[in-house]
């Protein structure tokens, strides 16, 4: 198998892992990040969105060898103690319900605030499409974004 | 007979929790090293933390943030010092830590109550013996006894030594709810919020035992089939496979399918291995014919035979049928079957050692596996020992056993500490959906243009063929006859029957959140707004005609129906909405209502919406109005509610499974399509403020969102939608 270098959370890791191996499960089995979240497999729901260089990367269908010298973000990368912006607006909007999908909620967040400091409604709906929650939390996940985008200011 | 089957029925989906149970257990003391334990379900520490041991399931429904708040009212306890804790399970009590029926809250709340009041008696009782004062002297607030004398205080935590040693309460004094400081206040942070936002909130799947294996399970497309054979060889490429063998039927109550089973030391391969392996199957040649459209038209014929079975309005099984007559209006009305998409795909890690199974997974019926599993393996249920994790998403295919059971079988087969887990494929594949069915609905009206005369024929595959094992159980078909005794029809109407047909799925089903009500009571309350059309009248003062004579009855179940309460949404539905506003043309407003009888809850929702003439649907306003007596936790329960909606919309818009050939046509969540954000209207939900008993409210918000949108848009377009989801009658959203 082949070794990767890796730049995960601002840290170095090799990894040697199946090159057909998708990052979800780099991630998941062998950096034992498993904040991010297996939920389809197939890029169609979203859940394991982590930044890749600043931008939203469905890492199940993403390598470790597509990785290499760039740097991944994942949920556990944001804050140590959820004091991200996004995090303090999602605790202080009580947005989750089971929880499985809100990493890649923020994540996929991470990614329009940064290109998008203030999104409108509108922008929010397409950037977020792509990312599904079964409990239903959308309506409070579109206002701590833009509550997200306000914290993110101060 | 029936009384007793619902209380089966009670504790089976809910967990009978009654407070003999729990306060106290037998030989359970008070007494213990450094903590003061009155109950099961509480712990105070010399620390000054209070842990409360929630017995109900986690699933996003709230049930670790709302059930500490009603311990801590009564306890008079700090929600600061609160530490929330999973009660770990005992098959002894198995059922009472079922979670189902949105149930929890309204079993929960006595005996909640009288534990922390009975810990608020004891350490009001030491602090007094202390000053030398009266118990009446001495009230407790924020986790410390005051002396209301002199405004000394106590911290609990200093009296935790001689409360242990009191006699514990048996009839404690509730707190007055006009002295809550806990229910039904705003503030409360869902338990664990830090956890799931900074991705550390660890799920079953998340878990990783040292040595644990990785199983998936190849499984037959078509419902019935067996594995013929498999070519090893075609996965002889994957490293570090461990173990191929085959998956048997492991029968009643556990339905998986044939298949083969893949054990690997590492997920990939597992996943792998899945994908490339070659094996044959034997299957029925009928049973790899049917595909969707064969089977609507079986269901349809099906009403055209006598029904299998015939209820009355108070749920007694009778001979005849009503529609003989000549004047009925009757509609008929499709649903299809649908899936739960968990977010979090089913797993369950499994091991078997010294003749006992260890078990790590979220199961919504714990009290169920443990039952078939220990008749399935010939071993005790003690025998059993569940590690309950929080889930990613229930919506009732977490009661079902096949997941748990067939860990078990693979744990037994490798020796090994193993992961199972149901790929999204898989669980696309090879759910338990929701039983597609074929409603017809007839009514007669009267001279006052109201029904003189209902009845409601649905053709279905019972739920309790399955879940129970109970085929053709008149009880549990009876839940599948809308209406009448079981309580999801709830209008003024004399001459009533309901009656259910049984079709032999291609498919398991099994419960879906909201259960029967997404059927009977879409199709119910669509049909209302039939007749109202028929008799000139709009939906709102319909409804309000057929309730108005009606006094509160007591349904089947044993819990009350109160005709006022559902007034009362429905008007405040109504005027939220402007129901009486003249609307710009193609603009329409639609009203429904459900009253969902075993979590006690009146529910109305109201949409104004428009359709162009590409049928594409806007929903320009959404109204909610609930009734669920006291609220624990009001923006955990405007969750549920916001969550209920969206499950609602999926349904009426786009899910569905589709049978082709004898096998589900979807896979993932790109075919089998769900609620995205963009189909979410803002949802303004309006709550009657009540110090009635706590309702539920994980299901009761789902049904009336189907028919609201449903009878809007045929305000909206003059067209009656008849088939679900909407998707295929060519709307767009």
């Amino acid at each position: 198998m082949p070794a990767y270098k890796l730049n995960v959370n601002g840290k170095d890791a090799t990894v040697t892992v199946p090159a057909d191996m998708p990052l979800l499960w780099t991630l998941r089995d062998t950096l034992d990040l498993t904040g991010t979240k297996y939920g389809c497999g197939v890029g169609s729901c979203g859940s394991c969105t982590v930044l890749i260089d600043g931008g939203a990367v469905k890492s199940c269908l993403y390598t470790a060898a597509a990785a290499v010298g760039k740097k991944i973000t994942t949920i556990e990368g944001l804050s140590e103690d959820a004091s991200h912006p996004i995090q303090q607006a999602w605790i202080a909007l009580n947005v989750p319900q089971c929880g499985y999908c809100q990493s890649g909620q923020i994540m996929t967040t991470a990614a329009l605030l940064k290109t998008t400091p203030n999104p409108t409604d509108a922008q929010i709906d397409i950037a977020m499409e792509g990312v599904v929650c079964r409990c239903g939390t959308y309506a409070r996940i579109r206002k701590a974004i833009h509550k997200a985008a306000e914290l993110s200011k101060k | 007979m029936r009384r007793r089957d619902f209380i089966k029925l009670n504790s089976f989906i809910s967990g009978g929790w009654v407070l003999a149970q729990l306060i106290p257990i037998k030989g359970f003391s008070a007494a213990t090293t450094d903590c003061f334990q009155p109950s099961p379900l509480i712990k105070l520490c010399s620390d000054g933390k209070i842990v409360v041991y929630v017995m109900k399931q986690e699933m996003g429904q709230g049930v670790q943030t709302s059930l500490p708040m009603i311990l801590a009212e009564e306890l008079e306890a700090s929600m600061n010092d609160i530490i929330v804790e999973a009660m770990p399970f005992d098959s002894k009590m198995g059922e009472a830590f079922d979670t189902g029926g949105s149930t929890s809250v309204i079993e929960a709340y006595l005996p909640l109550r009288k534990a922390g009041a009975a810990a608020r008696e004891m350490l009001i009782a030491v602090a007094a013996n202390e000053w030398g004062v009266s118990v009446q002297e001495c009230r407790a607030e924020k986790s410390k006894v005051i002396n209301s004398i002199n405004n000394k205080e106590i911290a609990f935590k200093e009296l935790i030594g001689k409360a242990a040693s009191m006699p514990i309460p048996k009839d404690p004094i509730l707190k007055n709810y006009k002295d809550f400081k806990i229910i039904g206040k705003g503030g409360q942070k869902k338990a664990n919020i830090k956890q799931i936002v900074g991705g550390k909130m660890i799920y079953g799947i998340d878990l990783k035992l040292p040595g644990m294996l990785y199983a998936v399970i190849v499984r037959c497309p078509v419902l019935g089939g067996k594995v013929k054979s498999w070519n090893i060889n075609s996965i002889a490429s994957v490293e570090g496979i461990e173990k191929v063998f085959e998956m048997k039927e492991m029968g009643e109550q556990i339905d998986n399918r044939s298949g083969v089973a893949i054990v690997a030391t590492n997920r990939w391969g597992a996943l792998k291995a899945q994908r490339l392996l070659k094996v044959e199957w034997n299957i029925n040649d009928n049973a790899a014919k049917v595909n969707s459209q064969s089977y609507a038209a079986k269901q349809l014929e099906k009403l055209k035979g006598r029904p299998d079975i015939i209820y009355n309005a108070k749920g007694n099984i009778v001979k005849d049928t009503i529609t003989k007559n000549a004047g009925f209006i009757s509609a008929i009305y499709k649903l299809p079957f649908i899936a739960h998409a968990t977010m979090e795909p089913i797993n369950c890690i499994a091991q078997f050692k010294g003749g006992k199974f260890e078990l790590w997974g979220g199961f919504q019926s714990p009290s169920k596996l443990v039952a078939v599993g220990s008749k399935y393996f010939g071993i005790n249920s003690s025998d059993i020992f569940i590690n309950l994790m929080p889930m990613g998403g229930g919506f009732g295919r977490r009661l079902n056993a096949d997941y748990g059971a067939e860990a078990m079988l693979v744990a037994k087969e490798v020796n090994k500490p193993v992961q199972l887990m149901y790929t999204r494929e898989d669980d696309m594949r090879f759910d338990v959906y929701r039983p597609a069915s074929t409603h017809r609905l007839s009514a007669k009206l009267g001279n006052n243009k109201l029904p003189e005369l209902w009845q409601h024929d649905n053709v279905i595959s019972p739920v309790g063929d399955f879940y129970m094992g109970m085929k053709g159980n008149p009880f549990w078909l009876s839940i599948e006859a809308g209406g009448g005794a079981y309580g999801d029809m709830y209008y003024d109407i004399n001459g009533f029957r309901s009656t259910v047909t049984r079709t032999e799925p291609p498919v398991v089903v099994g419960w879906w959140r909201a259960v029967n009500f997404t059927y009977n009571n879409v199709v119910i309350e669509c049909f209302i707004d039939e007749l109202a059309k028929k008799a000139g009248k709009d939906g709102l003062t319909y409804r309000l005609d057929l309730l108005k004579k009606l006094k509160t009855v007591k349904i089947i179940d044993g819990s009350l129906y109160d005709p006022r309460r559902m007034e009362a949404v429905l008007k405040l539905a109504a005027e939220k909405i402007d129901w009486t506003k003249k609307r710009a043309a193609g603009r329409g407003v639609g009203i429904a209502c459900c009253f969902y009888n075993h979590a006690k809850a009146y529910t109305a929702h109201a949409f104004e919406v428009s359709v162009d003439k590409s049928k594409k649907l806007t929903i320009h306003r959404a109204i909610v109005a609930t009734d669920v007596g006291t609220i624990i936790d009001p923006d955990g329960f405007a969750n549920q509610v916001e969550g209920g909606f969206v499950w609602g919309l999926s349904a009426v818009m786009k899910s569905e499974i589709t049978i082709e050939k004898g096998a589900v046509e979807q896979s993932s969540f790109f075919d089998f399509e769900v609620s995205r954000m963009p189909d979410v209207p803002k949802l303004e939900i309006h709550t009657i403020q009540s110090n009635e008993d706590p309702g539920g409210a994980g299901e009761t918000c789902v049904p009336s969102v189907i028919p609201g949108i449903m009878n809007a848009i045929a305000a909206a377009t003059g067209v009656r939608a008849r088939e679900l989801p909407l998707k295929r009658l060519g709307y767009t959203f």
